[in-house]
């Protein structure tokens, strides 16, 4: 039985009087009152000790993640290594019982994933990350909720950078590939026109010629000013693309350095990349 | 000639009324699936919100009556359906903020909400047994026909009459426009989008800036405008009595299902499709078939395949075998 | 420890509210309660069996109840000869042929390929499955039905011991439920509270209509019982003395022995069915459909077929209710399908099971007495209420409408108690370990 009497639901799934699709699991964290120092990047996720719920097991340890201006910033590691936590971090979706997270100099620790949207962060997570039942264009317009002003021109530019997701705008986003899935999630986020993009495993389950259009889309972006902090599977090609590569072990800084460094690095290559 | 008479036949007595009813069950599964697409749960009270709209509604019209206002040939009704739009509103509103906005708030689990709304339920049930009592109610006025079957006769010659009752057409008429207007909102505007927005996937639309309990409080007042409508045109063309519109709820579960959980379209075609089964299967065939089938062949009996006592079990035969063979109703519901 | 006190607390209290009612109103109406209470405690166990354990959300509690009553009318009554001669074998071999078509159907359907040949085949033996089951019914049940048809007109029952009926209902319900469950919780994500809904509806649509079964809205009266009639107690010269001897009138005392009786039986078979339910769910069974239900990915992951099991709980659980609805019209002593409402006879149980504690069944008996105790209080309470606050009105419309509207108070409360427990003490009065 769980803690909470509201949520016990016996085991029923009767689907004719629950709908179980689409629910929210989303939890804010409230962040830690902890002060430490600032660096100077852009985003930065400072000394972060913390884990899930109130009462979770800490899964991060004092584990640092930071991004420049217009950098692509990648967190590798064995799995079950903390790396979406990290991020997740950064983005408020965890307790953190230590640490702090700054952006652009202004501590947002204690802000809710939505306020951080509102604050110029865009977030990807790795899976449910588009509207399936409503198309391309609705999906990029549900992006740019918050906005008020007009968003033409950032539809345009999303449909410049994706020209696929033009060509099928009016299409139900559920029924794209895999690779065109992923474009649609990171244009949804892009609509917001956000300073930080995190993406959360982009590349999770698509080929490796899509994968690479994916990289090559996810550079683009990075030119045009965004910092970038995502998490990736295929270490050795998302460490080709990195400014910055974090390698995390049982959720704390394992190895740091620009991506060519880590790909360099015997240690690196020998424990995470096979040699 | 025999076949026009069969027709006509058929028309007066299966098509127009099931149309009719088509589209009362229809608008009273928009607003289940509504509920169960945003607030994700299969709402057991919304048979005694649709009377309580309706109650309203009845009260309003005998103000209006007894003021001397009416609408000539149409039901005073149509004019009080505005105020009784608004009172189900006020009520469902407050509802919301006593009783499902805590559960909300404690991310409860839908079956635990399911069982809050049996309570809703009782607590309605009682307020409008307690304010209008639980006797048959009439409150239709105006012309009782659109065309009568006499003057239909006349006109075409024929020997069948066809009757279009006036509540029929008034039926079949606002159905239409209700359902284009929530389509359009639904479709068109940007609160409709962030509705469905936050139907299809609740943790995006918090991150994409919507703000759930403005979703929520959008659609209770959609539900309760779509209950009234919806309970006050059944009053009108079969007669309001509170206990039926709790009876109601069979018929709108089963029509909400077959077209598929939390998909409007769906709950349309669902309505419709227990409607047909309901009216055709429980209709005494003779006459139509009397004029179809050559003398020798002609029915003796009723050729009624079910009492009309039956007409639960012929929806939900209906709802078992569209489950059998398409799990997820006839449009891609959200039950999977 | 102090557990065990507040158990004890919770019942008492029930105890002492019964007992009040027999001060201050009558001993009779006090034994009725407790009777009813008693029948409604049997309910909300099966209620809380499938709810309770298996989070099997069953809203046809009604359909179950009514087969309980249905089979007392078909076991303890007599039968009548005339109408099985003049209907009966048809009656059966149409039932037989329809049953038939059916297996034939499913048959079909699962022997002929995918195809328009099978959809032709499918609708052809259902259409002339159809029509030659109407083609024997029709006439034999008018026949049936032509039998004296003021007092009779239907086929009769077995004439067996009524008491024999409760567990027949039993095994009726448990019928009724294993179709139920084998449709609706074989697909793949099951749809079993719509499916129980109309169920129940149509049971008691079967039960209205068929007048050949048990006269239907016609009801059955008089039905056999397992205790003496007050009539021939008043009659007999020594219970008169007892009770004179005990100084009271030989019609009261006739009145509270009748229902006495009933009361021991019934709580005999509430103590069996308590004790076989605690018994089975601190078993090996219990603890894997708790297990089930706490986890059931994890159990389905060790190789337990959920499905099978849940079958099982809702079969038992509707049995139970089967066998309380037999109970039931046995100590109405008539069969009247009109008076079957989904709000009394199934979400009524419904807030006995919330209110009491889903997951215990000692909180499922606790909710069925005092849910059931508020349901008859209610009203007179709301009335003296309603009168004292139109006391000082002068007569007219407004004042007699306030007065009616007491009757309905009992709606209202129960909705106010089960919001009320759900919010505040969302386990219920005896909260599951």
């Amino acid at each position: 039985m769980s803690g909470n009497p509201y949520q016990d639901d016996h085991g029923n799934h009767d689907a004719s009087i629950t709908n179980r699709s689409g629910g929210g699991h989303m939890d804010s964290a409230p962040g830690s009152a902890a002060k430490m120092h600032t660096g100077d990047a852009f985003l930065i996720g400072d000394s972060m000790t913390g884990g899930y719920g109130k009462t979770g097991p800490d899964i991060l340890h004092n584990c640092t993640i930071a991004v420049n201006k217009g950098e692509i910033a990648v967190i590798v590691g064995p799995n079950g290594a903390g790396k979406s936590t990290a991020m997740k971090a950064t983005f408020g979706m965890l307790n953190l019982r230590q640490g702090a997270v700054r952006l652009d100099g202004e501590d947002i620790t204690d802000l809710s994933p939505q306020d951080r949207v509102v604050k110029g962060m865009g977030f990807v997570p790795q899976t449910s990350n588009i509207f399936t039942s409503m198309t391309v264009e609705e999906n990029l317009e549900m992006g740019a909720f918050i906005r008020r002003d007009d968003y033409r021109d950032t539809m345009a530019q999303v449909y410049d950078l994706f020209p696929i997701l033009k060509e099928k705008r009016r299409q139900a986003a559920g029924e794209l590939s895999g690779g065109q899935r992923q474009q649609v999630a990171v244009g949804r986020a892009l609509m917001t026109q956000p300073k930080v993009l995190l993406l959360d495993e982009p590349t999770a389950g698509v080929s490796p010629i899509v994968m690479d259009e994916l990289f090559d889309r996810i550079i683009e972006v990075a030119r045009t000013g965004i910092s970038i902090l995502m998490v990736e599977q295929n270490a050795r090609q998302a460490l080709e693309i990195a400014d910055k590569g974090y390698v995390l072990v049982q959720g704390a800084n394992a190895h740091t350095g620009t991506g060519k460094d880590l790909l360099a690095d015997p240690e690196v290559r020998q424990s995470f990349l096979g040699g | 000639m025999d076949l026009l008479n069969a027709f006509v036949a058929l028309s007066n007595f299966v098509l127009v009324p099931a149309i009719a009813y088509g589209s009362q069950l229809a608008l009273g599964a928009l607003g289940v699936t509504l509920i169960y697409g945003i607030l994700r749960f299969s709402n057991f009270a919304h048979g005694d919100t649709m009377a309580f709209g309706t109650m309203v509604v009845v009260l309003v019209t005998w103000l209006f009556q007894s003021w001397g206002i009416s609408l000539g040939p149409l039901p005073t009704a149509l004019l009080a359906l505005p105020f009784g739009i608004a009172g189900c509103a006020a009520l469902v509103l407050l509802t919301d903020r006593t009783v499902y906005r805590f559960y909300r708030a404690q991310k409860a689990k839908p079956v635990i909400l399911v069982i809050v709304s049996m309570g809703v339920m009782f607590i309605m049930n009682a307020l409008v047994r307690i304010i209008l009592g639980t006797n048959e109610q009439n409150f239709a006025d105006g012309e009782r026909f659109i065309i009568g079957a006499r003057e239909f006769k006349k006109l075409t010659g024929l020997n069948e009459g066809l009757a279009i009752k006036t509540t029929q057409g008034i039926t079949v008429i606002t159905a239409v426009i209700v359902v284009a207007l929530l389509f359009w909102f639904l479709n068109r505007t940007r609160t409709g989008k962030s509705m469905r927005a936050y139907s299809d996937n609740e943790d995006l639309a918090l991150l994409s800036g919507i703000d759930p309990e403005r979703v929520v409080v959008i659609t209770w007042v959609i539900v309760a405008a779509l209950a009234t409508v919806a309970g006050t045109l059944y009053g009108l063309d079969k007669s309001y009595k509170p206990f039926t519109y709790f009876l109601l709820l069979l018929p709108i579960f089963a029509s909400a299902i077959v077209g598929g959980l939390g998909n409007p379209l769906g709950a349309i075609a669902g309505g419709f499709v227990i409607a047909f089964s309901e009216v055709t299967v429980t209709y005494a065939w003779k006459k139509v078939l009397g004029y179809l089938m050559p003398e020798s062949l002609e029915p003796d009996g009723l050729v009624q395949l079910m009492s009309t006592d039956y007409k639960f079990a012929v929806s939900f035969a209906i709802l078992l075998v569209v489950l059998l063979f398409k799990p997820t109703g006839l449009f891609k519901g959200k039950s999977v | 420890m102090s557990d065990t006190t507040r158990k004890i607390g919770l019942f008492a209290l029930v105890g002492a509210l019964i007992v009040l009612t027999g001060l201050m109103q009558s001993w009779n109406s006090a034994l009725q309660i407790l009777n009813m209470g008693l029948i409604s405690a049997i309910m909300a166990l099966g209620v809380n069996l499938q709810w309770g354990f298996a989070g099997l959300f069953n809203v046809g509690v009604m359909g179950f109840v009514a087969l309980g009553g249905l089979a007392t009318v078909l076991v303890a009554t007599d039968p009548v000869p005339e109408a099985w001669k003049a209907g009966g074998p048809g009656i059966l071999i149409a039932l037989l042929m329809g049953a038939g078509t059916i297996v034939l159907a499913s048959a079909a359907y699962r022997k002929l390929p995918k195809g328009a040949v099978r959809t032709l085949a499918l609708l052809a033996i259902l259409i002339v499955g159809f029509l030659a089951y109407r083609w024997v019914f029709d006439p034999s049940v008018e026949a049936v039905e032509a039998i004296n048809p003021a007092a009779q007109g239907n086929l009769g029952g077995l004439g067996l011991p009524v008491l024999l009926a409760w567990p027949v209902g039993g095994v009726l319900a448990a019928g009724a439920a294993w179709i139920i469950g084998k449709t609706a919780l074989g697909l793949r994500s099951d749809y079993l509270a719509i499916a129980t809904l109309g169920i129940a509806e149509i049971i008691i649509a079967i039960m209205k209509n068929e007048d050949w079964l048990a006269r239907g809205v016609k009801n059955v009266i008089g039905l056999p019982r397992p205790v003496p009639y007050e009539i021939d107690l008043q009659e007999s010269a020594s219970f008169v003395e007892k009770a004179t001897s005990l100084g009271l009138d030989p019609t009261t005392a006739s009145t509270l022995w009748v229902k006495g009786l009933y009361a021991v039986l019934f709580t005999v078979v509430l103590l069996v069915i308590l004790w076989m339910a605690q018994m089975a769910l601190h078993s090996p069974w219990g603890r894997m459909m708790r297990a089930i239900r706490d986890n059931e990915t994890a159990a389905e992951a060790m190789g337990k077929d959920v499905t099978r099991r849940h079958l099982q709980i809702f079969i038992l659980g509707s049995a139970v209710c089967g066998i309380a609805g037999a109970m039931m019209t046995t100590l109405d002593g008539q069969l009247t399908p009109g008076t079957y409402q989904p709000l009394r006879f199934t979400f009524l149980i419904w807030v006995m099971v919330i209110v009491g504690g889903s997951g215990n069944n000692l909180g499922a008996v606790l909710g069925g007495f005092l849910i059931w105790f508020l349901w008859v209080q209610v009203e007179p309470i709301g009335l003296w209420l309603m009168e004292l606050i139109t006391s000082g009105m002068a007569d007219g419309a407004l004042k007699t409408h306030l007065l009616d509207s007491a009757a309905h108070m009992r709606l209202l409360t129960m909705g106010l108690v089960l919001l009320l427990v759900l919010r505040f003490s969302p386990r219920g009065l005896i909260p599951e370990k």
